[in-house]
């Protein structure tokens, strides 16, 4: 409104009278100059008695003429305007009386229903948006519960990191001795097979040296001298013979 | 002070002040306009309701290029029910009880929509004299029956929406006199005009609403019709 009065008092050319327009309507704004935020509405209207008389006339009456005071008052008045015939009765008196037991009635029957009515309609809104939010609250809550899960999961890395670490070590350790046993493997191998050839090799000079031995002692042997050994042989044999019959014969 | 039958009738003054414009703006009063708030009070819940509730009850059957009118429309019905509904009050002016009012709504609204119709497609528009499925032969009388019913329709617009609120107010007056007058001689006869008038006021109420619904689904009709 104060903007409102300022694009009007631009079109003065006078600027006093402008500006003391603008400070003159400034003392009749009572209300603190404030747009936002909207102050809250009174949740119910003020309250009236029979449904059109405010109950702040019946509080002022009170402390001088009671709880008849303000009834008294407004029978006096209807009492004042018929006897004077400020008021006349015609037949709209008639008709104002019947639509008035119709509107009446028609409040009192349908107020209540007509204003559930509308109030389900407010609270429908306000339902629709309360739903939005709390399934936006169950939503960042599951996820939160989500993540808490993949850090708990995280900490279980450590365990499974060490056990494919020992794996790998034992795998490494198995490779290892395997490789070892091959190699002492192929080493007794090559050290038997020198055993085996140095073996050989001393055979064949003991059976050579045998044969060359022997050829030389069965050249060496001379006619006459193999006449002599079959000779004492025989001998021998006689005379076994004889030492056996002896036995025999004891 | 004594009042004649044709009293409500006359146009409102007080110290030859005319009170015309209050009666005329008293709608525009009672209807706030749309506040800033995310939920509002019974009143403007209600109105917010009901006005959403009968423009999109109007403005099913017309196609989108109609829509324009339907801040019209919906003002239009709303200004007619708030009229009508008002003028039940004793001692109140219904301003819709006059031709001159009436007929000039009706008269301004039905010629735009035909002139709307007669420019943005007048083939179709004129089309409309001759309803489907007539048998050829009557083609000629038909078309001169169908231009005078056109031309027929602001009038018959204004009027029936003076005539319904003037008789049922005067057969309020009526009755209510003759309530009146027999309530000292014949009480008994007087309270079966009683009950005759708390008939008639609740007719009356439910005409008021009536009224302006058909008016504003008539127009809408023609609406309809041409665009």
């Amino acid at each position: 409104m104060l903007s409102r009065l300022q694009a009007i008092s631009v079109k003065v050319t006078d600027p006093f009278v402008s500006l003391s327009l603008v400070q003159a309507s400034r003392s009749l704004q009572t209300s603190s100059q404030r747009l936002a935020p909207v102050p809250p509405l009174p949740d119910h209207g003020g309250k009236v008695r029979h449904g059109l008389i405010p109950e702040e006339l019946f509080e002022f009456l009170y402390p001088k003429t009671g709880v008849t005071g303000p009834y008294m008052l407004g029978t006096g008045l209807i009492v004042y305007l018929l006897s004077k015939e400020l008021y006349v009765i015609n037949h709209e008196t008639i008709y104002a009386i019947c639509i008035g037991t119709i509107i009446v009635y028609g409040v009192k029957k349908y107020g209540a229903t007509v204003a559930a009515f509308i109030d389900s309609i407010n609270e429908e809104k306000v339902a629709k948006a309360q739903a939005a939010k709390d399934s936006h609250i169950s939503f960042l809550t599951e996820a939160i519960e989500n993540e808490k899960k993949e850090q708990w999961r995280v900490e279980g890395r450590g365990m499974l990191f060490d056990a494919k670490r020992n794996n790998v070590a034992m795998l490494l350790e198995t490779n290892y001795r395997e490789r070892q046993h091959m190699v002492t493997n192929e080493v007794k191998r090559r050290l038997d097979y020198q055993i085996a050839l140095q073996h050989l090799n001393r055979r064949l000079q003991q059976e050579h040296m045998i044969n060359w031995v022997e050829k030389n002692v069965i050249s060496s042997i001379t006619p006459q001298q193999e006449k002599e050994s079959i000779a004492k042989c025989i001998a021998d044999l006689k005379v076994l013979a004889k030492t056996t019959q002896a036995k025999a014969a004891a | 002070m004594t009042l004649s039958l044709f009293d409500q009738f006359l146009s409102p003054v007080v110290c030859w002040i005319p009170l015309m414009a209050i009666a005329i703006t008293l709608p525009w009063i009672l209807f706030p306009s749309p506040t800033t708030r995310w939920l509002n009070n019974r009143s403007l819940t209600s109105q917010n309701w009901f006005l959403s509730q009968a423009t999109s009850q109007i403005f099913l059957p017309i196609n989108p290029p109609g829509h324009k009118w339907a801040l019209l429309l919906s003002s239009l019905l709303i200004f007619l029910a708030t009229m009508n509904t008002a003028g039940l009050l004793p001692y109140t002016f219904t301003p819709t009880s006059q031709l001159s009012i009436n007929m000039g709504l009706a008269g301004a609204l039905w010629m735009g929509v035909v002139i709307l119709g007669m420019r943005t497609q007048p083939t179709h528009s004129l089309g409309h004299l001759l309803p489907e499925g007539a048998p050829a032969l009557l083609t000629p009388i038909l078309v001169i029956i169908e231009t005078i019913s056109l031309f027929i329709r602001p009038i018959a617009l204004g009027v029936r929406l003076t005539a319904n609120l003037t008789a049922g107010h005067l057969l309020i007056q009526l009755t209510s006199t003759a309530t009146l007058a027999m309530l000292t001689i014949m009480p008994v006869t007087a309270i079966f005009t009683g009950i005759l008038l708390f008939l008639l006021a609740l007719l009356e109420a439910a005409v008021a609403l009536i009224q302006a619904y058909v008016f504003v689904l008539l127009l809408s009709l023609y609406l309809q019709e041409n665009v």
